[in-house]
C-alpha cells in the first residue's frame, strides 16, 4: 500500500483536477474552505430565489391581464424551482436544508440585496425582469463553469429557464416605454429606482472583495464583479436606449476608446447599509417568509401523519 | 414541528425513447408525494414521459476519485449464485456541462449493492467515465401512463413560459401601429 497522501499533496491535486477543467464531485475530496464558501455561497443564491418571489408575488392578484398574471406565476413558480435545485446542490455538501432555512429565517443568512427594495407599480414587475434577472443571468451564465459538478448543473437548469424571466420584462416594460404617458412615465420610474441597485447586484468593487483570489482558483468565481458589471453594463445601456428610456445617471458616456460605456460613481454606502439591515424591505422580507413558514405547518404536519400512517398500514 | 422531510432522488425520462436521467432531489414524506414534488420542480415546462423516485440513502454512488483509490472494485469477482435483485446502473461519461448528473445505461442482476456496483464499473469502464450509480429496482417508485395527462401535458400548453415566445412579436406589432391595450395598474 502506498502511503496515505498528505494535505499538501492532495490539495494540489485537487487545484490541478480543477486547472484541467474537471468537475468536484460529491464523495471526492475537496478541501474544507472550499466546501465551506460553496455551501455559504450556494445557500445565499438558494435563499435569493426564495425571498425573491415575495416583491414580484405581491402583484400577482393586480396583473393588468390574464396573459401577465399568467407569465407572472409561472415566473414566481420557476424561482420557488430554482430555490430547490440550489439548495439539493448544498446538500450534496453535507449541509442539512432546515439548518439552511433557519438561517435565513433568523436573519443571520444573507439573500440578494435587491430584494430589500420595493415594488410600487406594475411596471417593477418588468424592470425586475429585465434589470434585475438579466444581470443575474450574467452571474449565473458564469457559474454554469462552477468547478463543483452539481452547483454547475443547477446553474445549467437555471439559465435554461432564466432567460424567459429577461425577455417577459424586456418585452413588458419596451410596450410601456412606447405607450401612453401614464405608461412612459411608469416605466421610466421604474428604470429610475431599479437602475443603480442593479449594478449593484454583481458585489462589491474588485479591490474591495477579499476572497476571490482563492475561489477564482478553486474554480467557485471564474470572472470578477467588475467585469461581469462592466459586461452588463455595455449589453443594457444600448437595449434600454432603444426602448426610448433615460438611464438615471448624469455622468454616463460611451468612451469610444475602449468601447465601454461608464457609468458615474455607484453609491456603495448605500449597498452597505441595505445589506446590513437598513433597506426599505428588510424587514418586511423576513416577516413574510417566517409568516409563510408558519402557516404551513399544519400542511407539514398533516403530510407527515399521511405517510406515518401509510407506513403503518404498509407494515401489517 | 420542523422537519424537513427525507430526499428523494428524481430520475426523469423525457421521452420513450430517450434514458432516464438523475435531475436533482426532493423532500418528501413519502413516495408518492415525492413524485407530485418532482413534478412541480422539473416539470414546470415540457418534456416528460416518466419520473421515478427513489430514497436519497438507496443510491450507491463512486466517483472516478474513489475508483482510483479503490481499484479492488474492477477485481473480477466469480458469478454469484445468490444475485437475485435487479440494480439500474447510471454513469456520467464527461466532465461537460450539463444539467443531469448521470444517464441510465442498463440494469443488472447482483446480490448486493456493492455487487451491483463492481457489476456497474466492470462493465462501464472507459477512461471518461467519471461517475457511476446503482439503484435496487425494488427502491424505486414510478409515475405510470394514466399520470401522463393530468401531470406531463398540461406543460406543453404553458408557452408562455418558453422563451422563444418573445421574439419580437409584440415589437412587430407596434412598428406596425398596434395599438396597446393592457392598462396597467387599473
Amino acid at each position: 500500500m502506498p502511503p496515505e497522501p498528505t494535505h499538501d499533496e492532495r490539495l494540489a491535486e485537487f487545484e490541478a483536477r480543477i486547472a484541467r477543467g474537471e468537475k468536484i464531485e460529491p464523495g471526492d475530496w475537496m478541501p474544507d474552505r472550499y466546501r465551506q464558501q460553496l455551501i455559504r455561497m450556494i445557500s445565499q443564491h438558494a435563499h435569493s430565489e426564495i425571498v425573491g418571489m415575495l416583491p414580484e408575488g405581491a402583484w400577482i392578484g393586480h396583473a393588468p391581464s390574464l396573459r401577465r398574471k399568467l407569465i407572472l406565476i409561472a415566473k414566481v413558480q420557476d424561482e420557488a424551482g430554482h430555490g430547490q435545485y440550489l439548495y439539493h446542490a448544498a446538500e450534496s455538501l453535507g449541509a442539512e436544508r432546515q439548518d439552511l432555512i433557519d438561517a435565513l429565517l433568523s436573519g443571520k443568512a444573507k439573500y440578494s440585496n435587491i430584494f430589500n427594495y420595493p415594488t410600487l407599480t406594475w411596471a417593477d414587475v418588468g424592470m425586475i425582469g429585465w434589470l434585475v434577472d438579466g444581470a443575474a443571468i450574467k452571474n449565473q451564465t458564469m457559474l454554469t463553469g462552477a468547478s463543483y459538478g452539481p452547483y454547475s448543473r443547477a446553474m445549467v437548469r437555471i439559465c435554461a429557464e432564466e432567460t424567459f424571466h429577461y425577455k417577459q420584462g424586456k418585452e413588458m416594460v419596451s410596450l410601456y416605454a412606447q405607450g401612453t404617458p401614464r405608461q412612459r412615465k411608469m416605466a421610466q420610474d421604474a428604470l429610475d429606482r431599479w437602475w443603480w441597485p442593479s449594478l449593484m447586484m454583481f458585489g462589491p468593487p474588485d479591490d474591495d472583495s477579499p476572497n476571490s483570489a482563492v475561489l477564482m482558483r478553486w474554480g467557485i468565481k471564474l470572472r470578477s464583479n467588475d467585469t461581469l458589471r462592466q459586461e452588463f453594463i455595455d449589453e443594457i445601456v444600448p437595449e434600454l436606449h432603444a426602448a426610448g428610456l433615460r438611464i438615471p445617471d448624469t455622468d454616463l458616456r460611451y468612451d469610444t476608446d475602449s468601447g465601454h460605456w461608464r457609468t458615474g460613481p455607484i453609491d456603495w454606502d448605500e449597498f452597505w447599509r441595505v445589506i446590513q439591515g437598513g433597506g426599505p424591505m428588510n424587514r418586511e422580507r423576513l416577516r413574510a417568509r417566517r409568516e409563510a413558514h408558519d402557516d404551513g405547518l399544519w400542511v407539514r404536519e398533516a403530510m407527515a401523519a399521511y405517510a406515518s400512517r401509510l407506513a403503518v398500514t404498509s407494515d401489517q | 414541528m420542523d422537519t424537513q422531510w427525507p430526499r428523494w432522488e428524481v430520475f426523469k425520462q423525457d421521452r420513450p425513447d430517450k434514458p432516464y436521467e438523475a435531475v436533482g432531489t426532493v423532500h418528501a414524506p413519502d413516495a408518492e408525494v415525492a413524485l407530485l414534488n418532482a413534478r412541480d420542480v422539473f416539470v414546470r415546462r415540457p418534456e416528460c414521459h416518466s419520473l421515478w423516485v427513489t430514497p436519497e440513502a438507496a443510491v450507491v454512488r463512486l466517483t472516478a476519485e474513489e475508483l482510483a483509490a479503490q481499484p479492488a472494485w474492477l477485481d473480477e469477482s466469480p458469478g454469484n449464485a445468490a444475485a437475485d435483485e435487479i440494480y439500474h446502473l447510471f454513469c456520467r461519461n464527461n466532465f461537460r456541462r450539463s444539467m443531469v448528473a448521470v444517464t441510465y445505461v442498463g440494469q443488472v442482476v447482483a446480490a448486493s449493492p456493492a455487487d451491483a456496483m463492481r457489476q456497474a464499473v466492470q462493465r462501464q469502464h472507459a477512461d471518461d467515465t467519471v461517475l457511476w450509480w446503482v439503484v435496487a429496482d425494488s427502491a424505486l417508485t414510478r409515475s405510470n401512463d394514466d399520470d401522463i395527462a393530468s401531470m406531463f401535458e398540461p406543460a406543453l400548453e404553458k408557452t408562455y413560459r418558453d422563451q422563444s415566445t418573445y421574439r419580437g412579436r409584440i415589437f412587430e406589432g407596434r412598428r406596425r401601429g398596434g395599438t396597446v391595450k393592457e392598462v396597467p395598474g387599473s
